[in-house]
C-alpha cells in the first residue's frame, strides 16, 4: 500500500520523535563525561533490512544519517523478541568504523514479525588496547586498538548475556563507564521500541510499514530534486593529509564526482594506498557507506535544509572505492583516528561539489584543528590531573551568502569548547590567550572565517599535551573563484622566544614549568575575488581586528586613512594589484605549499603512481609509495618532468632493488 | 478593601486581570497593545477597567506588570551603543561563544552578530586566578585607554567582565569606579554583579544583554510610574520577573536582566497555581497564542527553572522559569511542498496580517483558519470584538491547499490541524525525554488565545488523560503576576570538594554573606516586612563531570556541616534525573544558591456557584473531526457551574478564548471553576 502525503508528514514527526527521544534518553542516562561532552553517539530507526529511516538532528554526532545496519543484522542468524545485539569490530560488516564505537541494534516485533530495528552507537572512552582511550595515530593494526566484539547478542530474550559482557569489561580500562554507557544504550533501545509500538497502535502496522518505505522514498525524492539543480559533468578534486605517518609523506584523497541528472557517482580512484597509521577509513567497499556520505549529506542539506535526513538521501549516490586504498582498507589496517581522514574526505567532497554550484556553496572550512588534552601534576596536592581542555576548531569558508563564521562552524558545528575558567579550575595551568587569529581567514569577496587559537603555560614538569586530529600545518584550506586559501594550523612551543620550536604536525608533546604552548587551527578559505570585496567590509574587519591594516592593503588593496577608506588610494592600489596577477588563475587557490608540492607531484605523476601501485600487492603499497617518494626527493625540482615518467623511473628502481617485491608481484 | 490588578503586555493584546478583594470576584479585559507607545495600553486598560467594571484607579491597591520592552529592545536591536571591557587576551569571548552552531547539518549555520561587536571590546591589563588571588594587578593606565576607546566609538555604556571576577570582583569594581569618576555619563554594568557565576561566556553574555537593555527598560519603568501616578493609581507598581516572582519597579530599573522573560514566566506561575488547585502532581502548561506555542513542566505545583533561556538570539543565564517553544502558534501557515507533502509552519501569519479569517489581507490558511473551517471557531467573536471573523475567507484560503493535496475542504482543514499537532508532539517528546517524564502522567493546563482550542488534539497525541482549562485562560499571565511571590536569587561560585572540613566552613561563611545580602534586598531595597522564606541549594556534580545538578539543601545541613546529608541529597537527585548514582564517587560543589521569597497574602477567590443540573447549551453546531461531521453543543463559559458535566464534542466560548472539547472527552467544572476535560486512557 502507498501512504498518503498527510499521514506521511505526521508519521515523519512521530518517527523523528522516536529517534530524538532515544537520543535524549541515551544522553541523559549515559555515565561517561566523554559522551556528555562530545555527544559522540547516535540513535536511529532502520527498516528490517537495515536502512536508517529516522535519525535525531538535535543531539548526537552528524555522521550517521546514511548508516546501513544490513550487514550486521544479517550476521545474526536468528532473532527472538527481547534480543539486543552489539558489535564494535570495524571489520565485521563495516557498520562500526573504529573500535571505541559500540553499535547496538534491537529488533522490534509485531505479532511475531520484525517490523523495524532500533539502533545506535556510543563512543566509549576506552575499549582497551595499546594506549589509553584506544586511539593513537601511531598504531598500525586494528588488534592494537582494543577488544573487538564481532556481532553478538548482548541481551537474549530480555536477559543479559553476562559471559560476553564480562569478557568485554575484563579488557577495558574503565569497566564501570563502559557498563554504565551500555545500560544507557539499552535504555535508549527500549525507549525506541516502545515508541514504535505506540506508532503501530496509532497508525496500524500496514500504514507504519508503508510509512517507513514512504519516508525513505520521500528523502530520496527530495535528494533527487536537489541533485537535478546541479549541472551534469565530471568534477575532479583532490586534497592531502599533511602526513601518512609521523614525519611521513602526504596522503592524497582523490575524487571524480560524476553528476548525471538526479544521481551521481563518487569515484575515488587515485586515492592513496592504505597506510600504516590509524587514519584509514574502513568502508568495506560499500558504495553508500556512512563515512563516505557525511560530506554528501552536508552538501545536500545545505542546499535545501528542508531535506528529511535518512538513508533515502544516499540512494542517489554511488561510489567507486578501489581496494587497499585509504578509502577502502583491507584487514587489519588500523582505523582508530579515521576522524582526521574523514574530515579531509568531507572537504574533498565539498571541493568537487563547489565546482558544480560555485554560486551556491562555500569554500573550504578549516579542518585539522585538534581535540586537546593536558596531563599534568597539581603542585599543591601532588595529584596527577588529566583533562580535555577543548577543541581548537576553525571557522567556515566564505560563500556567496557572506563571510564564513569565525572560529567554528561548517562541518565542525557540533563541537563545543570548555570555558577558560573551567579549564583553569580543573587543570593547574594558565591560559594566556583564547580567541581568533588575525589575518588567518582566506581573503575573498567573502572572507573565510578566522582560526581559533589558545596559548597556555604549564606549571609542572612532565606535563603531557596531546593534540588529536592535528593536520593542515602544511596544506591549507582552499579558496574558490579568486578567494584565497586560509592560513596553516599552528603548534608552537615557546613562541617569540629564542627557544621557539615549530612543532609541525606533532600531536604529542612533553613540556615543563614555564613552557608556553601556542595551538591554533587553520584559517578557512575565501570565496570570490578579494579585490571585489566592499571596502567598507574591509574597514569593518580592520576595526574589529579580524584583518590587520597591512592585510587590508596586501590582500584586499584597501587603503585606510584616519579610520576611513581612502577611496582614491584604494582604487590605485587595486589597479596595481590586479595588474601584478598572473593572466590565468585557477578555480581554486590551494596556498603556496601545495603549489610548490604539485610542481613535483603533478596529477600525471599521481596517475602514474596509482596505476603502478595497483600492480603491487596491498601489503606492499605503503612501503613502495615511500620508496618512490624518497627517490623523487633525490631529484632536483628543476629536473622534474612531471608527466609521470619521473614516477615510472622511480618505481622501476624500487622493483629493481627488491627482489621480494618482484616475487610478490609475480605470485 | 481595593483591587489587585495584573497586567501582561503581549505582541498583539495587553491582558488585564483584576481581583476584587471585597467580593473575591475576578475580572478580565484585553486591549490592543501599542508597541510604538509602550505604557499607553496600560493607561487605556486602567480606564477600560473603570468603564467596564467600575474599578476606580484610586482603588487599585496592588499592581503587577509584565512587559516585553526588554525583549523587544534585544530583538529589534534598539539598545544603547554598548562597549565591553575584558581581560587582555580574551576579547573574543562573544565572537567565539561556546563554538557550537545551532544547526550542525547546515554548512551555513552561524551565530548572530554580538550585541557588542569586536570593535567595541577593549582590553584591560589585569589577571585574577581561579582561587581569587591576584596574578597581575590592575593596570589603571589600561582602564584609561579603554575609556578613551569608548569615547572614540561613541559608546553610551560599558559592561565590565573580567576573568574569574565571580571569585574576586575587586578589579571589576575598581574599573567601574574609575569609569564612574572619569566618564559619569556612561552606564556601567559589572558582570560579577549581574550574576556572579563561573563560565566566562555565560556570565559575559548575560551582563551584555542586561547592559544593552538597561537604559530603555529603566526609562520605560519611570514613565509607567509617572503614568500610573497621574492616572491616580496609588499602588507602587510591581514588575514580574523571569524567575516567576515580582519586584518593585524601582528595583527593576537597576536589575532589568531579571525581568526579560517575565510574561512567559508569569503565565507558568498562573498555570502552576491551577495545577495546585486541581491537585496535579505533574503538569505541563500549554500556552498558544497567535505567534508562539510554549510549554513548561510543573511538578508539585512548582515550575522547573532553567538556565540559558533565550532572549531574541542570545542566551541569558540567570534563573528563569524554563519554557520550551513547540511551534509558532495559531498563525502558523499551511503549505504544500514540491513533493506534495502537507506542511504547517514555520512561517507564521503572526498578528498582521494574521489568519485569513481576520480579513486583514492574509490569504494563506493558518491553523486558526483550519479551526474555522472545521466549525470550531466563528461561533462568537474573538478578543472582545477587537478582531472579527470572516469564515468565508478561511474557506477560500484553505481551498488553495485542498486543491494541491486533492482532499475536501474540511478534510484538508483537519489534516492541517493533525500535521500541526504532530509537530508539537515532536517537540514535546524531546522535552519529556530530556527530563525522563512519561507524558501520559501529565495534566495539560491550556491557556493563551489558542491553547484551549488545540489542547484536546495534543492530549490525544501524547496519550494524556486530562486537560485543564483555567477560568481565565486568555489572561493567565496577567493572573500569574497577580498571585506571584516577591522573589530574588543569589549565587556564589565556590568550587569545593564536599567533605573536607574547610569546605564546610567556607560554605557556612559564604551562606552567611548570601543570607545577609538576601535579607537586605527584601527588607531594605524592596521594603517588604512580611514573612520570609530562604531556600538553599547547591550546584553539585561528581568530580570529572562537566555539568551540575541543582540540589536543594536544608539550612540545618549547612549550619551543622552535615556533608553526608548533602551528598545523599545529590546522589538521590542524580539517580532521579540520570537513573544512576555512585555513592562512592567524590562530589564537588560548584555554586551555592539562595532564593529569598516573600509571600504577600494571596487572593481569596469567591466560591464558584455549584449546580447538579445538566448544563444548557446555547446552540448546536456541526463540527468536523476524525474524518466526519459531528454535532457539537455550544456552552457559554459564564453559564457553567461547579459540578456540572457534559460530553464532547462541545465548544465552550468565553470572552477571551474558545475551548474545543473533542468526542471522547468528558468536561467537568471543578470547585474552583476550572474546566477539566478527561478521557479514558
Amino acid at each position: 500500500m502507498a501512504i498518503d502525503k498527510v499521514t506521511l508528514e505526521i508519521l515523519k514527526n512521530h518517527c523523528r520523535a522516536a529517534a530524538e527521544s532515544m537520543a535524549f534518553t541515551l544522553y541523559r542516562t549515559a555515565h561517561s563525561t566523554f559522551v556528555k561532552e562530545t555527544e559522540d553517539f547516535t540513535t536511529g530507526l532502520t527498516t528490517p533490512e537495515g536502512e536508517t529511516f529516522a535519525t535525531p538532528v538535535e543531539l548526537g554526532a552528524t555522521w550517521f544519517v546514511g548508516l546501513n545496519y544490513g550487514t550486521v543484522i544479517r550476521m545474526i542468524d536468528h532473532y527472538d523478541e527481547g534480543d539486543i545485539c552489539m558489535t564494535n569490530d570495524p571489520y565485521s560488516g563495516h557498520v562500526c568504523t573504529h573500535s571505541p564505537d559500540m553499535h547496538i541494534w534491537k529488533p522490534v516485533f509485531h505479532e511475531g514479525e520484525i517490523v523495524c530495528f532500533v539502533v545506535g552507537h556510543i563512543h566509549n572512552t576506552d575499549v582497551g588496547g595499546a594506549v589509553p582511550a584506544s586511539i593513537s595515530r601511531t598504531l598500525s593494526e586494528v588488534h592494537q586498538e582494543g577488544i573487538r566484539i564481532p556481532p553478538a547478542k548482548v541481551v537474549k530474550k530480555g536477559a543479559f548475556n553476562h559471559e560476553l559482557i564480562d569478557v568485554m569489561l575484563a579488557n577495558v580500562r574503565m569497566p564501570e563507564q563502559n557498563w554504565g554507557d551500555l545500560k544507557a544504550q539499552i535504555a535508549a533501545m527500549n525507549t525506541g521500541e516502545r515508541r514504535v509500538h505506540e506508532m503501530i497502535a496509532k497508525f496500524g502496522v500496514e500504514t507504519f510499514k508503508a510509512g517507513i518505505a514512504g519516508l525513505l522514498d520521500y528523502a530520496e525524492s527530495q535528494a533527487r530534486s536537489i541533485m537535478a539543480t546541479l549541472p551534469d559533468g565530471d568534477y575532479f578534486f583532490d586534497d592531502y593529509l599533511d602526513e601518512d605517518a609521523a614525519g611521513g609523506y602526504p596522503c592524497r584523497i582523490a575524487l571524480t564526482l560524476k553528476i548525471r541528472g538526479e544521481t551521481c557517482v563518487l569515484d575515488f580512484t587515485g586515492s592513496d594506498p592504505q597506510i600504516e597509521s590509524s587514519v584509514n577509513m574502513p568502508t568495506g567497499g560499500q558504495p553508500r557507506h556512512a563515512l563516505l556520505m557525511v560530506g554528501f549529506v552536508y552538501i545536500l542539506y545545505s542546499l535545501d535544509p528542508t531535506l528529511f535526513l535518512n538513508s533515502g538521501v544516499c540512494r542517489v549516490a554511488d561510489s567507486i572505492l578501489p581496494k587497499g586504498t585509504i578509502v577502502n582498507p583491507e584487514f587489519p589496517a588500523a582505523v582508530g583516528l579515521r576522524t582526521l581522514s574523514v574530515q579531509r574526505l568531507q572537504g574533498v567532497i565539498f571541493g568537487a561539489f563547489v565546482q558544480a554550484a560555485p554560486d551556491r556553496l562555500p569554500s573550504s572550512p578549516a579542518s585539522g584543528g585538534p581535540i586537546m588534552n593536558v596531563n599534568t601534576i597539581d603542585n599543591r596536592t601532588g595529584r596527577r590531573v588529566m583533562a580535555a581542555i577543548g577543541a581548537i576548531s576553525g571557522g567556515a569558508g566564505g560563500s556567496p551568502r557572506g563571510d564564513g563564521t569565525e572560529g567554528s562552524g561548517a562541518n565542525a558545528s557540533f563541537l563545543k569548547n570548555t570555558p577558560v575558567e573551567i579549564n583553569e579550575a580543573e587543570v593547574p595551568f594558565k591560559i594566556l590567550r583564547y580567541g581568533l587569529t588575525q589575518d588567518s581567514g582566506g581573503a575573498g569577496k567573502y572572507r573565510g572565517g578566522n582560526a581559533l587559537e589558545m596559548i597556555f603555560q604549564a606549571h609542572a614538569p612532565n606535563t603531557r599535551v596531546t593534540a588529536r586530529n592535528r593536520d593542515r600545518s602544511r596544506f591549507s584550506s582552499w579558496g574558490v573563484l579568486g578567494g584565497r586559501a586560509g592560513s596553516h594550523s599552528r603548534f608552537i612551543l615557546n613562541p617569540g622566544t629564542n627557544h621557539e620550536v615549530d612543532l609541525g604536525n606533532v600531536d604529542i608533546l612533553s613540556i615543563g614549568p614555564g613552557d608556553v604552548v601556542h595551538i591554533g587551527s587553520g584559517g578557512s578559505g575565501g570565496w570570490g575575488d578579494p579585490l571585489e570585496r566592499d571596502p567598507a567590509a574591509v574597514l569593518w574587519d580592520v576595526q574589529r581586528g579580524f584583518v590587520s591594516r597591512a592585510g587590508a592593503e596586501k590582500s584586499y588593496g584597501v587603503v585606510l586613512k584616519d579610520g576611513a577608506v581612502d577611496a582614491d588610494a584604494t582604487a590605485r592600489l587595486r589597479t596595481d594589484l590586479a595588474g601584478e596577477r598572473p593572466a590565468q588563475e585557477g578555480f581554486f587557490d590551494y596556498g603556496v605549499n601545495r603549489e610548490v608540492y604539485e610542481k613535483t607531484w603533478t596529477r600525471a605523476s599521481y596517475d602514474a603512481l596509482t596505476e603502478l601501485l595497483a600492480t603491487t600487492p596491498v601489503h606492499w603499497r605503503f612501503f613502495v609509495k615511500h620508496r618512490v617518494f624518497e627517490a623523487i626527493d633525490q631529484i632536483s625540482p628543476d629536473q622534474i618532468v612531471g608527466d609521470g615518467s619521473d614516477v615510472r623511473a622511480a618505481f622501476a628502481q624500487v622493483v629493481e632493488a627488491f627482489p621480494q617485491l618482484r616475487a610478490a608481484m609475480a605470485a | 478593601m481595593g483591587y489587585r490588578v495584573g497586567v501582561d503586555i503581549g505582541g498583539t493584546f495587553t491582558d488585564f486581570c483584576a481581583f476584587d478583594e471585597a467580593s473575591g470576584a475576578l475580572h478580565t479585559l484585553k486591549v490592543l497593545s501599542t508597541p510604538q507607545k509602550p505604557g499607553e495600553e496600560v493607561i487605556a486598560g486602567i480606564s477600560g477597567l473603570n468603564e467596564r467594571y467600575g474599578i476606580r484607579p484610586e482603588d487599585v491597591t496592588y499592581f503587577t506588570h509584565g512587559t516585553t520592552v526588554g525583549v523587544n529592545t534585544v530583538i529589534q536591536r534598539r539598545g544603547i551603543t554598548l562597549c565591553l571591557f575584558t581581560t587582555r587576551g580574551f576579547e573574543d569571548v562573544l565572537e567565539v561563544a561556546r563554538l557550537k552552531m545551532p544547526d550542525p547539518y547546515d554548512l551555513f549555520s552561524g551565530r548572530p552578530e554580538p550585541l557588542v561587536t569586536r570593535d567595541r571590546v577593549f582590553s584591560i591589563d589585569e589577571r585574577m586566578l581561579f582561587d581569587g588571588s591576584v596574578d597581575e594587578p590592575l593596570d589603571e593606565a589600561s582602564v584609561e585607554a579603554a575609556i578613551e576607546g569608548v569615547r572614540s566609538v561613541g559608546g553610551e555604556g560599558v559592561v565590565v567582565a573580567l576573568l574569574h571576577a565571580y571569585r574576586n570582583p575587586a578589579h571589576e569594581q575598581r574599573v567601574a569606579a574609575m569609569i564612574k569618576a572619569k566618564a559619569p555619563d556612561l552606564t556601567v554594568t559589572c558582570a560579577s554583579e549581574v550574576w556572579p557565576v563561573i563560565r566566562e561566556y555565560e556570565r559575559t553574555v548575560t551582563a551584555v544583554v542586561a547592559g544593552y537593555v538597561q537604559g530603555r527598560v529603566a526609562h520605560y519603568l519611570g514613565s509607567l510610574q509617572e503614568a500610573l501616578a497621574s492616572a491616580g493609581v496609588p499602588a507602587e507598581p510591581m514588575i514580574t520577573k523571569s524567575n516567576g516572582g515580582v519586584m518593585t519597579a524601582e528595583i527593576g530599573k537597576q536589575e532589568c536582566a531579571q525581568m526579560l522573560l517575565s510574561g512567559t514566566a508569569s503565565g507558568v506561575i498562573g498555570a502552576a497555581s491551577v495545577a495546585a488547585e486541581t491537585g496535579s502532581k505533574a503538569a505541563m502548561s500549554l500556552d498558544i497564542g497567535g505567534t508562539s506555542a510554549d510549554v513548561a513542566i510543573i511538578r508539585d505545583g512548582t515550575p522547573q527553572y532553567g538556565i540559558g533561556e533565550v532572549i531574541g538570539e542570545f542566551p541569558i543565564y540567570i534563573p528563569t522559569v524554563s519554557v520550551t517553544s513547540i511551534g509558532e502558534g495559531g498563525g502558523s501557515i499551511a503549505w504544500v511542498d514540491p513533493h506534495g507533502v502537507l506542511k504547517v509552519g514555520p512561517e507564521s501569519a503572526g498578528s498582521s496580517p494574521g489568519p485569513a479569517c481576520y480579513d486583514r489581507g492574509g490569504d494563506r490558511p493558518a491553523i486558526t483558519d483550519a479551526f474555522v473551517v472545521c466549525g470550531f471557531l466563528g461561533q462568537s467573536a474573538l478578543g472582545y470584538s477587537a478582531v472579527s471573523m470572516r469564515t468565508d475567507l478561511s474557506r477560500k484560503a484553505m481551498a488553495t491547499v485542498a486543491d494541491k493535496i486533492g482532499m475536501g475542504l474540511e478534510e484538508t482543514a483537519e489534516s492541517v490541524i493533525r500535521v500541526a499537532v504532530s509537530g508539537m508532539y515532536l517537540e514535546v517528546s524531546k522535552l519529556v525525554s530530556r527530563h525522563g517524564i512519561d507524558p501520559r502522567e501529565l495534566s495539560l493546563i491550556a491557556f493563551g488565545g489558542a491553547g484551549p482550542m488545540m489542547a484536546c488534539y495534543l492530549a490525544r497525541e501524547l496519550g494524556m488523560r486530562e486537560v485543564v482549562v483555567p477560568r481565565v485562560p486568555g489572561v493567565l499571565s496577567a493572573f500569574g503576576g497577580l498571585i506571584a511571590d516577591i522573589k530574588n536569587d543569589f549565587i556564589r561560585t565556590v568550587y569545593l570538594d564536599l567533605g573536607a572540613g574547610e569546605a564546610l566552613d567556607e560554605m557556612r561563611a559564604v551562606y552567611g554573606e548570601l543570607r545577609e545580602a538576601a535579607m537586605a534586598w527584601i527588607r531594605e531595597e524592596h521594603g517588604y516586612d512580611g514573612a520570609v522564606t530562604l531556600l538553599h541549594s547547591a550546584d553539585m556534580r561528581y568530580r570529572g563531570q562537566s555539568y551540575e545538578i541543582e540540589t536543594p539543601l536544608e539550612a540545618d545541613w549547612i549550619d551543622d556541616g552535615d556533608a553526608d546529608a548533602m551528598a545523599g541529597a545529590f546522589h538521590a537527585a542524580h539517580e532521579r534525573i540520570y537513573e544512576h548514582a555512585d555513592a562512592d564517587a567524590p562530589v564537588q560543589i560548584i555554586n551555592l544558591r539562595l532564593v529569598v521569597v516573600g509571600t504577600p497574602p494571596k487572593p481569596k477567590f469567591a466560591p464558584v456557584e455549584s449546580s447538579d443540573a445538566t448544563p444548557e447549551p446555547v446552540a448546536s453546531v456541526p463540527v468536523y473531526y476524525d474524518g466526519g461531521t459531528h454535532t457539537a453543543s455550544v456552552y457559554a463559559r459564564g453559564d457553567l457551574k461547579a459540578g456540572q458535566t457534559f460530553e464532547g464534542p462541545a465548544i465552550v466560548t468565553q470572552d477571551d478564548c474558545t475551548t474545543c472539547v473533542l468526542g471522547g472527552f468528558t468536561a467537568t467544572v471543578d470547585a474552583s471553576g476550572n474546566l477539566i476535560l478527561s478521557r479514558e486512557g
